[in-house]
């Protein structure tokens, strides 16, 4: 009797790992059409209180591993390690660090890649496909080590420069330290 | 001009400041540019008025002079379109205006160049020459010779084809334009041409050293200094690195890019060409200047240019034939072993040659060079060539790239750091006769400033950090030093101000391709970052901030 | 003598109709039995000399079991005397050793000079092979730059002349082989490998990637060409021409359609604007013999298909379903056919 249980529980242990563990192996060849994109709002200054929830096109696409290395390729063969190093800059602003233009969650650097950016940041939207769009998203997103440490790579691809992805603490794009007093 | 004169000595014969008094020099007033980018422009002085340009928006300042704090006469905003910024490789810099008969010249980062009236800033003609959807700008300071502007253009680093074109300084009308590559009727090269070496002879090089239509994509842009011969009637000029960093993309020796040029200013047509780095692997642009002095050599004197390259040498060529008559190194090379004067070629180091998907590590000079665009200055009164410059390595990683107009076409990570001796910077005083250094001073911050030398027998330059030196011309010891605002990337200049006394002119505000880690705020984590220069300047953050101001000083009176 | 039982006589069958089966697949375009080139004909030798030795060995103990268990039968007795004794056994058994080790040998001898076969020859043509995830790319090397030039997917070799195919990835490992050629060779990241090929056979033979390196592993084919050398000139001076230029108004529609969309940022057309490696470069697309490293035929419906949705081919595979409109499609569908 207690050998059957300590079986089934072990299976059921072992099952919620290969559950946990799918996301990691999931690939998708096909994105959502393009009229399915966010419009996010590039700032969180929105009068009254702002919403600053991340659409669940773009969670999905910064959850997967495979995406994220998929962006990783782009990042490459597009020449955006041209402009912004490996993360961390150059004729472009730095990407591996917690301050952003244009907003750094998900949504926002997918509308930069797509809308392009007035001082330089060129418009991707007739060059790329909206789910390389979205993956590459998910690798600059990874590069400043916002992406949960399964999903992002373990190594770099390139003249060793940065440490590898999913041992990047994560920076969140709100900079400055955190308030000590709590608000009254 | 910018380059002080023809010959680009930037050698004042301004005697009132001299070793004895230097240390006493003090500002005697400032003016902010309104922009906290890199300020590598030479203010120029021209009947008690000063026109400085800024970099991107590219303002244009007029001073007046006459009147105390020197005010402002006008300003001018050509206005350059803001995507410009995401096509300048090296920070959004200008490098000067050009003075020329009741007009000032100056170029715009989205590729126009603008002539401006002296005396009320309105423009007299405006002329787009670059476009920056194939990723072409322009930062050189133009030069004015026999009523003829000359322009390049920039973008070596983003598969720009280079040219070299002449406006009508009144009109602004194209009288010539010769590119950097392609069959020799777009090269100018015609029945005039005599190149010295055999490597340089042959018809329609500048496609036949490239493979398929490489040589559209191949750089050899002209973004630094041009000199002047009136003896001999022609132009110098070198040219930038070819595309794409990758070599392996476009075997052959990529002519005719990472050499130089002896043009007729009239017509364009070229007299003859060196080629400095015959394909070139490190972004060993040639665009440094050159500097025309004559000299003795072998006990006879000759008309020579003396060019500090981005390789490491310091070469002596004739002005007339363009042969190579001495190429010493004047810091830690070991890309290059040698340079063979019979052939003209360099003898590449075979253990230093980078290959896809290989890191090839220390190599010295790095990638930005021994010394880069920032000009040197030749004083003939002490017959050295005040060379600022870098001491600096590199780790070098080719890979295939993409060509997509409009994005980089690199192919190539670096990260550089300093050189033997640990000291990133080094101000050398040459002597090209002996062909060896008289003095070096040692900087920890690589030297990205330009020179002036005077004949009080000083030598301005600023550092990184932001100081000010006035060095002795006979020994390098620092004389006299100001700390200003921001570090210092400029041309100091010196003048004679209304009331007859001696000033000296420079701008402050770090950036350049050096400093882009401040003006840019990159992240040193990344150690390619700012295409290598973010790990060799990692604590540039912590020693100065961005700025944009204008000192000038003058001894108490 | 008893009549062969029934089961052995379905076996005999059996082996037989395997054997024809396997014979048929002597021949074809990526027959490793069929060699067209020096370097497969070494291996071939090598090959058939192991198979016929080992075959007749393999049926000469055959022959002795069989012997055994049928003499076994009727001299049950006999056997449970001593042998071990018998000078005859040790000597047929140091006979047997010696045989064993001189095969043996012998078969070394003839792979390691099959071996140097392979790596003998003086290349005059350079070839070089860079693999990425799923396709080849093909260049073309020359000592005069001019000369060089990039294609995708085929591989063609000039009759009785030896060439040197340099190896190199552009991302995972994969392996070079052409069975009718020669053997195969990996192409390992960081590394540069090389081959040496002297086909002695025109025809057109057929290559595939011989080490998984991921999704689309085995629709990673490679078209050679074997032709002779008049022809081999006149391919290589084609193919250093820059794109024909469109001649219908719908692929002149179709090319401004190329150059405004996501195709720009993966593909070279040599002549236009269009200059990425990161896919194969299209400048001559139309002559070659297959589309997506022979996954389909080059053929505008399996074309027009493959534009559609180059994922419902091959998933995972690089290239995207760029959305286009029905006659934007069929316009660059159209272009890309004229691009001989």
């Amino acid at each position: 009797m207690s050998s059957h249980c300590r079986i089934e529980r072990l299976l059921g242990v072992l099952l919620l790992f290969a559950v946990a563990g799918c996301e990691r192996e999931r690939r998708e060849y096909h994105a959502a059409p393009a009229g399915d994109n966010p419009r996010p709002a590039l700032t969180e200054f929105q009068p009254g209180g702002s919403d600053t929830a991340v659409s669940a096109i773009g969670a999905h696409f910064e959850a997967n591993a495979y995406h994220i290395n998929q962006g990783g390729r782009w990042y490459r063969s597009f020449n955006c390690n041209g402009c912004h190093g490996n993360g961390g800059g150059a004729i472009g602003p730095a990407l591996m660090d917690e301050q952003w233009r244009y907003g750094g969650n998900i949504d926002q650097i997918h509308a930069s890649i797509i809308d392009g950016r007035p001082n330089g940041m060129p418009a991707w939207r007739q060059r790329l496909t909206d789910e390389q769009a979205w993956q590459l998203a998910a690798y600059v997103r990874a590069l400043a080590g916002n992406v949960s440490m399964a999903a992002a790579p373990s190594r770099r691809e390139a003249i060793n420069a940065t440490p590898p992805l999913n041992q990047l603490p994560p920076q969140p794009p709100r900079g400055g330290d955190p308030p000590t007093v709590p608000t009254p | 001009m910018a380059t002080l004169d023809y010959a680009n000595t930037r050698y004042s014969t301004l005697g009132e400041i001299n070793r004895g008094n230097v240390s006493q020099l003090k500002v005697a007033f400032t003016f902010s540019t309104g922009v906290d980018r890199g300020q590598e422009a030479a203010p120029i002085v021209v009947d008690n008025t000063m026109y400085i340009v800024a970099p991107y928006p590219n303002v244009v300042y007029a001073l007046d002079l006459s009147k105390p704090g020197a005010p402002l006469k006008w300003k001018y905003e050509p206005k350059p379109a803001p995507a410009s910024q995401g096509v300048a490789c090296c920070d959004v810099v200008n490098r000067g205006a050009v003075y020329w008969q009741g007009q000032v010249i100056f170029n715009t980062l989205d590729g126009s160049t603008i002539a401006l009236d002296a005396a009320t800033g309105k423009p007299n003609w405006r002329v787009q020459l670059g476009d920056i959807n194939l990723g072409e700008t322009i930062t050189m300071a133009p030069m004015v010779v026999k009523g003829k502007v000359l322009v390049g253009n920039a973008g070596g680093e983003f598969g720009v084809r280079g040219w070299l074109a002449a406006l009508d300084a009144t009109t602004g009308k194209l009288a010539w334009k010769a590119y950097s590559t392609g069959p020799d009727s777009d090269v100018l090269i015609g029945p005039a041409f005599k190149p010295h070496y055999a490597t340089d002879q042959g018809r329609d090089l500048g496609k036949s050293s490239w493979p398929g239509d490489a040589w559209r994509l191949g750089g050899g842009t002209v973004w630094g200094w041009i000199s002047y011969d009136p003896e001999l009637d022609l132009i110098f000029y070198g040219t930038g690195n070819p595309g794409p960093w990758n070599a392996e993309q476009r075997p052959g020796d990529n002519k005719w890019t990472a050499g130089m040029f002896a043009r007729d200013p009239d017509d364009g047509q070229a007299r003859w060409f060196y080629q400095f780095s015959p394909h070139d692997v490190f972004d060993y642009d040639a665009i440094n200047e050159s500097v025309l002095v004559d000299l003795p050599v072998n006990g006879k004197p000759r008309k020579v240019i003396v060019r500090p390259e981005r390789n490491g040498f310091v070469y002596v060529l004739d002005r007339a034939s363009g042969e190579v008559l001495s190429a010493d190194a004047f810091g830690h090379v070991n890309a290059i072993t040698g340079i063979d004067l019979r052939s003209g070629r360099p003898q590449y180091n075979p253990d230093k040659q980078p290959a896809v998907g290989k890191v090839s590590r220390n190599i010295c000079p790095a990638s930005t060079g021994m010394k880069d665009w920032n000009p040197s200055a030749w004083s003939p009164k002490a017959g050295l060539l005040f060379i600022p410059h870098n001491n600096l390595c590199m780790d070098w990683q080719p890979n295939e790239v993409n060509y997509i107009a409009g994005t980089p076409y690199l192919g190539a990570e670096s990260r550089m750091y300093a050189g033997p001796g640990g000291n990133r910077g080094v101000l050398t005083a040459w002597d090209p006769v002996a062909r060896r250094a008289a003095w070096t001073v040692k900087e920890d911050l690589p030297l990205w400033s330009g020179t002036l030398a005077t004949v009080g027998e000083l030598v301005f330059y600023g550092t990184m950090d932001g100081w000010f030196k006035a060095v002795d011309a006979r020994s390098g010891k620092t004389l006299w030093q100001f700390k200003a605002d921001s570090g210092i990337i400029g041309q100091p200049v010196t003048y004679t101000g209304p009331d007859g006394h001696q000033y000296i002119a420079v701008l402050s505000g770090v950036g350049g391709w050096a400093g882009t880690i401040v003006v840019n705020n990159l992240d040193s984590r990344d150690a390619t970052a700012g295409g290598g220069w973010a790990n060799a300047v990692a604590d540039l953050k912590q020693r100065t901030t961005p700025g944009g101001t204008l000192y000038v000083f003058a001894l108490p009176h | 003598m008893s009549a062969v039982p029934k089961p052995l006589r379905c076996l005999a069958l059996l082996a037989a109709v395997c054997t024809l089966l396997v014979l048929s697949g002597c021949r074809g375009v990526q027959s490793v039995l069929d060699p067209a080139a020096d370097q497969a004909q070494a291996i071939d030798h090598v090959w058939w000399v192991m198979v016929s030795v080992c075959s007749v060995l393999y049926l000469a103990v055959l022959v002795a079991l069989a012997w055994a268990l049928l003499r076994a039968r009727r001299r049950r007795e006999a056997l449970a005397e001593g042998t071990r004794h018998d000078p005859a056994w040790r000597q047929a058994l140091v006979a047997w050793s010696i045989l064993v080790v001189g095969l043996l040998t012998w078969f070394v001898v003839i792979a390691f000079l099959a071996d140097q076969k392979l790596h003998a020859g003086h290349p005059d043509l350079e070839v070089r092979i860079t693999a990425k995830q799923w396709w080849w790319q093909v260049e073309y090397l020359s000592d005069d730059p001019q000369q060089q030039f990039v294609t995708a997917n085929e591989l063609w070799l000039p009759r009785d002349r030896t060439a040197r195919i340099e190896l190199r990835s552009g991302d995972v490992i994969h392996s070079f082989w052409v069975p009718a050629l020669t053997g195969k060779e990996d192409l390992i990241p960081g590394y540069t490998n090389a081959l040496l090929v002297t086909p002695r056979r025109a025809g057109a033979y057929r290559g595939q990637c011989g080490e998984f390196c991921g999704l689309q592993h085995a629709h990673m084919a490679l078209d050679v060409h074997v032709v002779d050398d008049a022809q081999f000139a006149a391919w290589q001076q084609r193919q250093r021409l820059p794109a024909p230029v469109p001649s219908t108004a719908l692929a002149q529609h179709g090319q401004s359609v190329f150059m405004g969309s996501a195709c720009l940022s993966c593909h070279a057309v040599r002549g236009t604007v269009a200059g990425s490696r990161l896919g194969p470069d299209l400048t001559h697309l139309a002559s070659r013999r297959s589309l997506a490293a022979g996954a389909l035929p080059m053929q505008r419906e399996a074309l027009d298909q493959w534009l559609r949705d180059p994922q419902h081919y091959k998933p995972g595979n690089l290239m995207p379903a760029v959305p286009l409109s029905e006659r934007d499609r069929a316009a660059l569908a159209d272009y890309l056919m004229g691009l001989q």
